[in-house]
């Protein structure tokens, strides 16, 4: 399988080979930043394109189709409008943090695709932690929604901000665990080693305890994207649009992005701690299918898994209501955080054996 | 029951105890009516129907329109008046039947009739700040008294109760109340939010997540058309009926039109009278897929609504086809409808049924199963077969607390009397019994309508009518049930070309009220999927 | 016991939960009902009776059926309707008599009731299911029926109208859209 490792190299050596070494350093740095971004915004795209497509497949209709054949220079359109909107301010706003709101969210989420192996050989920073990167850098944007909440000084916002905070801790309980499930598994935090040791079967396809602790992954980030039936901190039949009401323009697109690319990542997260990573589908024993699954690059291979993962967060997200935040809470604390537990304990006893 | 009040009340006059448009109507000196009320009450009238203000010229008057919870369609009419055109002041009625509490203000708002003993005296539909009664018949319509305004009313004005008395000598005593202390948590849920399903205002104080109470606000699409109708002659008005109660907009025409009918007395031809009914119930079908997605909407599920939507286009497209129009129809014109039904109206509706029997299993199963669904709204939002009564909730939502109030069985009108259909009620009282009886109900409609389908009759489809009717002197009250309740037309007329007054009874004001009652204590997302389970309709109240 | 019953629901909840996506992913597969309106001009049906702009039918000769007695405008609730008439020398008997001279609509403020189209005694207004009123200023809202140098049909006895309060007349749709008045601001 080709990997992405042959063409960083050749850009490291090319570079030292014209420039010192700090230079060399230092224009890998930009480029990685660039390459991030880029990928970032490109992606937010065309999840933002095929999120409103699908919704409208769920409900009959057509969806964006007016902008490009079959719509699909919609979402540019809409960054450029975006991008153009006046930024509105609050009158008795606290104007500092109203504003570095956006950026915590954002930076959380941006922050994530560093250490994400989008393919072979195709990884920013290989952390030993690099779980724990993920946990700790994706929990960053609560921090910026509840800022967004109070700032805005808004009572709508408000409650979107608590309602928020109670979620998003809540479930990263249970997320955490289920990460956790498969650190104990495998015996890493990194996510090179953990995507490596799945390169002869997934862990879905290896234990018990992993599918339960894919299922109750899959539960607890589809709620900290805070998408429905989640969605209570911006629940816009009750809230408007809770903690982002008063946002506008580029700064509501912060929060827009986010959102989008929130799901991306637990999607990512999920490839890559359960379904392999960038890993084919290999079977035990049958060679031939093995070599042919190995033809297939490993990028589609990531981002396939991941699509698989986003279009069933679509899925539910147009199927089911909203919870009532005392069911949405109760759930965590009363179903999935002891189930997580008991899993945990239960992959301990299985790797012991 | 006339031998009744005048056996218990001996002052009572043969004239003050007279039969008009078919019922008893018992007239009492204002300083009398509590005790009247309270008889009645106890003879078992706790449907307080409907309160019509009256200006006489000469003197101010309310009639009060009270049925039997029992049977809804066996009505008195209760009349008191006063002289004094400068501070009129009637005895509240809001201790006998709780829902004149609204009515009041109502009244108070277009007539200036103060009403002791009901404190909460705040205008219902126009501004604090307006001047003048506008329904009574010396009020200055022009622009310079009440100029348009160009400032938000103040949320002070909305929130302070001021009750205002006057002693022997005519000096007005002030003494005013604020509904919220400073500690309050009040939001605003209206007059633009996405859940309020049109221009409603919420005052909602919370705790936390729960409500603590809800002050409904008024009168943002209010476009006085009870005053405009009093300018109109009589085959104009309709055209405003179909825009109170937008999504039953046939069935409030049909009410008006049966009004008018009986006025004139007036025979519709059969074929009309069944085109009717099935224009009526295929309304009402798609009044109830709209009320089914929007409080799946209302509840975070968009899909549903778009289903909803999507099956609701099925009717419209009927309506276009035979009537012209379709969110306004503007069918039933008096004396029959306005054009002979399609040709393609028999096909159509038949294939429609079908589709629409496949697609209800469809949201049954989308929804009605659905555990975060079913979750929500088990065991919240319970009213009492009595609240309801007292309240003057009719309709579905009257029906799902076990109170039969289909007008369809209880006074049958058009063609209801000959087909097979069951009354649905239901025990629980609780959202999901709101939720389901309307789909269940659609299934009901479907029936009513498969069975006359078949059997339209042959003939006219009109009755033919003079260019300018007018109607004989005397009050006029008729009642149907449209797809939220008791829809309510109420014509004096004075023998002109143009009614003397016009009023009607909107089923969704006290579904507002109701959602009053019903959410203190629950949290603000119960609060929202309440609204859309009671399925208000906000044109249909502000008029 | 309870831990059966407390599975069992867990199973049976997820169980529903699935028939709701089932039922979300069948409406995926199903075929669209969005209308892509401009492309579909033509291809689309609506209602022939569909109200949506009021006309006066010209024959070849430009000639109407009104008789500017005004019942259309008495009629509208909203004052839409202006009948402008003149008095005109009658060249077959000699008399003087009342004709149009201008039949002035106000699309901006109709509702579409058709109750003009009820009163006329003559037939000579009809609504059309012309629906594309967009324009960008008020102004060309303001339209007048009668087309320039039209006159009154010579006395034929009139059709019987297509009046909602005259039974007898077969619907009024059935015999539509043969000769569409454009709308003047077209």
């Amino acid at each position: 399988m080709w990997s992405f490792t042959q063409l960083t190299h050749w850009i490291d050596t090319s570079l030292h080979s014209c420039m010192s070494a700090d230079w060399a350093l230092f224009v890998e740095f930009v480029l990685i930043g660039v390459a991030v971004l880029a990928a970032y915004a490109l992606i937010a795209l065309f999840l933002i394109y095929a999120e409103r497509k699908i919704c409208g497949f769920f409900q009959c209709r057509l969806g964006p189709n007016r902008v490009g054949k079959w719509g699909i220079f919609q979402s540019v359109a809409d960054m450029i409008k975006i991008l153009l909107k006046e930024l509105v301010h609050i009158n008795r706003s606290d104007k500092v943090l109203f504003r570095a709101a956006s950026f915590f969210v954002i930076i959380g989420s941006v922050c994530t695709f560093g250490a994400l192996p989008f393919a072979k050989g195709l990884q920013a920073i290989d952390f030993n932690v690099g779980v724990f990167y993920l946990m700790a850098v994706s929990s960053l944007g609560v921090v910026g929604i509840l800022l967004a909440g109070w700032s805005s000084n808004s009572k709508y916002t408000m409650i979107g901000a608590l309602r928020s905070g109670a979620q998003l801790i809540s479930y990263e309980i249970s997320a955490g665990l289920s990460l956790m499930t498969i650190v104990v598994y495998c015996g890493s935090m990194q996510l090179s080693e953990i995507v490596a040791q799945q390169a002869d079967g997934w862990f879905i396809f290896r234990s018990v305890p992993a599918v339960i602790a894919f299922v109750v992954y899959l539960i607890a980030g589809h709620a900290e994207t805070n998408r429905g039936p989640f969605d209570m901190p911006e629940a816009e039949s009750e809230l408007t649009a809770g903690y982002h009401t008063e946002y506008s323009g580029i700064q509501f697109g912060f929060f827009y992005l986010a959102e989008y690319l929130n799901m991306f990542i637990i999607a990512a997260i999920a490839t890559t701690m359960f379904l392999g990573g960038w890993q084919p589908l290999h079977v035990p024993g049958w060679e031939g299918f093995n070599r042919v699954m190995d033809y297939i690059p490993s990028v589609i291979w990531f981002f396939g898994k991941t699509f698989v993962c986003i279009f069933l967060a679509l899925w539910v997200r147009w199927s089911f209501p909203r919870l009532r935040i005392d069911q949405l809470l109760g759930l965590e604390w009363k179903v999935l955080m002891p189930i997580s537990l008991v899993n945990l304990m239960l992959m301990s006893v299985v790797v012991i054996w | 029951m006339k031998q009744n009040l005048a056996n218990k009340f001996g002052w009572l006059t043969p004239e003050q105890l007279s039969e008009e448009d078919g019922r008893l109507a018992v007239t009492v000196p204002a300083d009398r009516l509590q005790e009247v009320a309270a008889y009645l009450k106890e003879c078992g009238y706790d449907f307080l129907v409907d309160m019509v203000g009256m200006d006489y010229g000469d003197r101010l008057g309310v009639i009060d329109y009270v049925a039997r919870g029992e049977s809804p369609a066996d009505v008195i009419a209760l009349k008191t008046s006063v002289t004094d055109r400068d501070f009129p002041v009637i005895p509240t009625v809001m201790n006998v039947w709780k829902i004149g509490q609204l009515y009041e203000r109502e009244v108070h708002d277009y007539f200036g009739i103060r009403f002791a003993g009901n404190e909460d005296m705040r205008r219902l539909f126009l501004r604090e700040s307006w001047k003048g009664y506008p329904l009574r018949k010396d009020y200055d319509a022009s622009p310079e008294v009440n100029p348009v305004p160009l400032e938000n009313e103040s949320l002070e004005d909305m929130d302070t109760i001021r009750t205002v008395e006057r002693d022997a000598e005519g000096n007005e005593h002030v003494t005013s109340r604020s509904l919220y202390t400073d500690d309050d948590y009040v939001i605003n849920f209206g007059p633009q939010h996405p859940a309020m399903h049109g221009v409603l205002h919420l005052r909602v104080s919370l705790e936390g997540e729960i409500v603590r109470s809800v002050d409904p606000h008024f009168g943002y699409i209010h476009r006085g058309i009870e005053k405009l109708c009093e300018g109109y002659t009589y085959p104009q008005i309709p055209h405003l009926t179909d825009r109170l109660d937008y999504l039953s907009g046939t069935m409030n025409r049909h009410a008006y039109c049966l009004c008018c009918e009986k006025a004139l007395q007036m025979d519709v031809p059969q074929r009309a009278v069944v085109v009717r009914t099935i224009f009526d119930e295929l309304t009402r079908i798609a009044s109830h897929l709209i009320g089914w997605g929007s409080m799946c909407m209302d509840m975070g599920a968009v899909t549903a609504f778009m289903y909803g939507l999507r099956d609701r286009e099925k009717v419209m497209d009927i309506f276009e086809e035979t009537a012209g129009g379709r969110l306004m129809a503007n069918y039933n014109v008096i004396g029959g409808v306005a054009n002979d039904i399609h040709p393609n109206f028999r096909k159509r509706v038949k294939e429609f049924i079908p589709y629409m029997r496949k697609m209800l299993r469809e949201h049954h199963l989308l929804y009605t199963g659905n555990p975060i669904a079913t979750g929500r709204m088990k065991g919240v939002g319970y009213l009492s077969r009595e609240q309801v009564i007292a309240l003057g909730v009719t309709g579905p939502s009257g029906r799902a607390s076990g109170w039969a109030n289909d007008l369809r069985k209880a006074a049958p009108y058009a063609a209801y009397d000959r087909v097979e259909f069951d009354q649905l009620l239901r025990t629980g009282g609780e959202t999901f019994d709101r939720y389901i009886l309307r789909l269940e109900e659609i299934e009901q409609s479907l029936r009513i309508i498969e069975q006359l389908i078949d059997n339209i009759p042959e003939g006219p489809y009109a009755e033919k009518v003079k260019g300018i009717i007018k109607l004989p002197k005397g009050d006029f009250f008729q009642r149907v049930e449209n797809a939220r309740g008791q829809f309510g037309v109420y014509i004096t007329s004075t023998g002109g070309k143009t009614p003397y007054r016009v009023k009607f009874r909107s089923p969704s004001m006290v579904l507002v009220n109701a959602l009053k009652e019903v959410a203190r204590g629950n949290k603000v997302a119960d609060l929202i999927m309440l609204g859309g389970s009671f399925d208000y309709v906000i044109p249909c109240i502000d008029r | 016991m309870k831990l059966i019953n407390y599975c069992k629901n867990i199973c049976l909840g997820i169980w529903h939960l699935m028939q709701g996506m089932y039922i979300t992913l069948l409406n995926m597969c199903r075929p669209k009902v969005t209308e892509q309106y401009p492309e579909n001009r033509g291809k689309y049906e609506y209602g022939e009776r569909f109200r949506a702009l009021l006309t006066m039918p010209h024959d070849a000769e430009n000639h109407h059926k009104c008789i500017a007695c005004g019942m259309c405008m008495n009629s509208c609730p909203n004052g839409t309707i202006q009948v402008i008439a003149k008095t005109e020398t009658d060249p077959a008997t000699g008399k003087p008599k009342r004709v149009l001279d201008k039949h002035l609509y106000n699309l901006g403020s109709c509702i579409f009731c058709g109750l003009c189209v009820a009163a006329c005694p003559t037939g000579a207004i009809r609504f059309t299911n012309h629906f594309e009123h967009a324009v960008f200023t008020k102004e060309r809202l303001l339209l007048q029926l009668n087309r320039p140098g039209s006159s009154q049909q010579a006395a034929k006895p009139a059709p019987a109208p297509a009046s909602a309060l005259s039974p007898a007349a077969p619907a009024s749709g059935e015999k539509a859209a043969a000769d569409r008045v454009e709308p003047k601001n077209a």
